[in-house]
């Protein structure tokens, strides 16, 4: 009887280890730190045409749909102010662009802001919650493309950490797939991979400290509830 | 300067032995090398020297900014192998074991070997892929996996590579310079089959060809605070470091020139 293999999952130890003997594929970003500061302009999309377009860059337009309050953290952050844009015009409503559709949308997708309406509403609901039960300070939502769907302040410099501890290659055996960072005195990142109907999003919260397992299942049911509802409506 | 992590998911796998008798090798060959205790327990401290309970070492350098490297280096009779103890200070005083909290202070440590005019640091870590020993994978050009010959330590296997994966997206720059096995015991065939069993598991260039033997000399260098190539009939045990030691330099050679200290 071998009494090795009835233990692990050769082809999945193989792919690991092949993995790891290759170069590590980073992002090809032009900003010298790998934060998603001020010179990232975010991730190339999908495969429309309109996506093709020089979205991103134009989206620093964006401030003509910001309210006049927000309109200076437009000019540092285009993603956190992005999200935090007050619901556009409900003329749109039935367009049938993703709930977790990009975030930094050209001003001509507005059906896009418009349908994403209920999410923001409901992340911010969400975010209020992990304020007040886990002393969240600092909460982000990146799509599995590293697009940021939500920002509570400005933790850019966050967001490629949390994404790349997110993706790292895990084995299925393992329960939770929470990781948690410490990146100051009393301070944690726990990055939580959410799977949502629009494909994997990553949670990311500055919390005093890391979140006990059952918490972390809590906080996945909520966010994943929060998408669900989105996707059904 | 290249550093290599000995590091291992398990604890007892031969990290002490392998570091010990690696940087020794190393620096017969004309390696200027840094061996470092990077276990809070103090295994190479307590291996090589009397006085290690009292040398201030790496621990109070992650602790105390104010500490040169300077204080912490102990010389040897060889002159291109120096050591740097433990020392005083355990993980709970540097602040506990959370990944990242003493990454700068590790770079900082490694920028300063480097500075010393050291060709190789070689750190001996505590078990585990997190915490302090973490931030020393986090900061080295290389790791290099001992595991034991035995089944229960190939079963850890996935989570030693899923812990190797993590570490990987915090220094991209990490080569895995592969596994080692120890305490191989030739007359024992779970042993045997252990050490198959691995091999046919893995890529071949993850797994060092040379392995360990499971040998009393280990034992008598220890009590003598001796590597084993000091042994009169440590001869023999030598050549198999020394093997172990060129394979990690055909690793290096096809980058050499590339390599540079952390910073």
């Amino acid at each position: 009887m071998d009494p090795i293999y009835p233990w692990l999952d050769p082809v999945e130890v193989k792919r690991l280890a092949e993995s790891l003997l290759k170069p590590l594929r980073q992002p090809n970003l032009k900003v010298a730190d790998a934060g998603f500061d001020e010179g990232f302009v975010g991730y190339a999309t999908g495969s429309s045409p309109q996506a093709k377009a020089p979205v991103v860059v134009s989206s620093l337009e964006i401030p003509e749909l910001v309210m006049p309050s927000v309109a200076h953290d437009l000019n540092s952050d285009p993603f956190a102010v992005t999200d935090m844009s007050p619901p556009a015009p409900p003329v749109l409503e039935s367009a049938p662009a993703p709930v977790v559709e990009r975030v930094v949308a050209p001003p001509i997708e507005e059906n896009k802001i418009v349908i994403r309406v209920p999410f923001q509403e409901s992340v911010i609901r969400f975010r209020d919650w992990m304020r007040e039960n886990f002393a969240a300070t600092g909460i982000f939502i990146l799509d599995r493309e590293g697009e940021v769907l939500f920002e509570d302040g400005h933790q850019g410099r966050l967001h490629f950490l949390a994404r790349s501890l997110a993706i790292a290659p895990r084995s299925p055996s393992v329960g939770s797939s929470n990781v948690h960072v410490k990146i100051g005195a009393g301070s944690m990142l726990e990055i939580i991979p959410v799977d949502s109907p629009h494909g994997r999003m990553v949670l990311g919260a500055v919390v005093p400290e890391a979140l006990v397992p059952s918490s972390v299942g809590v906080v996945m049911d909520a966010l994943s509830q929060i998408a669900s509802l989105q996707s059904s409506s | 300067m290249i550093s290599i992590a000995v590091s291992s998911q398990k604890g007892g796998v031969g990290k002490t032995t392998v570091s010990i008798n690696l940087a020794h090798s190393f620096a017969r060959a004309g390696v200027k090398t840094l061996l470092v205790d990077a276990d809070p327990q103090g295994s190479v401290g307590l291996s090589l020297t009397r006085q290690s309970r009292l040398l201030a070492g790496f621990y109070d350098y992650l602790a105390d900014p104010g500490i040169p490297l300077e204080r912490l280096i102990v010389p040897t009779r060889l002159e291109t192998f120096s050591l740097v103890a433990s020392g005083q200070a355990s993980d709970y005083e540097t602040g506990g074991g959370g990944m990242g909290a003493h990454l700068s202070r590790v770079r900082s440590f490694l920028r300063s070997v480097a500075a010393k005019g050291f060709d190789l640091c070689l750190f001996d870590t505590a078990a585990g892929l997190f915490g302090v020993t973490g931030d020393v994978i986090a900061s080295s050009d290389a790791i290099m996996i001992p595991q034991q010959a035995e089944p229960l330590g190939i079963r850890s296997v996935p989570k030693l590579l899923e812990g190797l994966s993590r570490l990987r997206v915090m220094n991209p720059q990490l080569t895995v310079l592969g596994v080692c096995l120890t305490m191989v015991q030739n007359d024992l065939a779970e042993s045997m089959e252990a050490s198959a069993a691995l091999r046919q598991l893995l890529p071949p260039e993850m797994v060092f060809k040379t392995q360990i033997p499971r040998d009393g000399l280990f034992v008598r260098a220890s009590a003598r605070g001796l590597p084993i190539g000091v042994l009169e009939d440590g001869a023999g045990a030598q050549v198999v470091f020394d093997s172990l030691r060129m394979e990690i330099e055909a690793k290096f050679e096809p980058r050499s020139g590339n390599q540079s200290a952390q910073g």
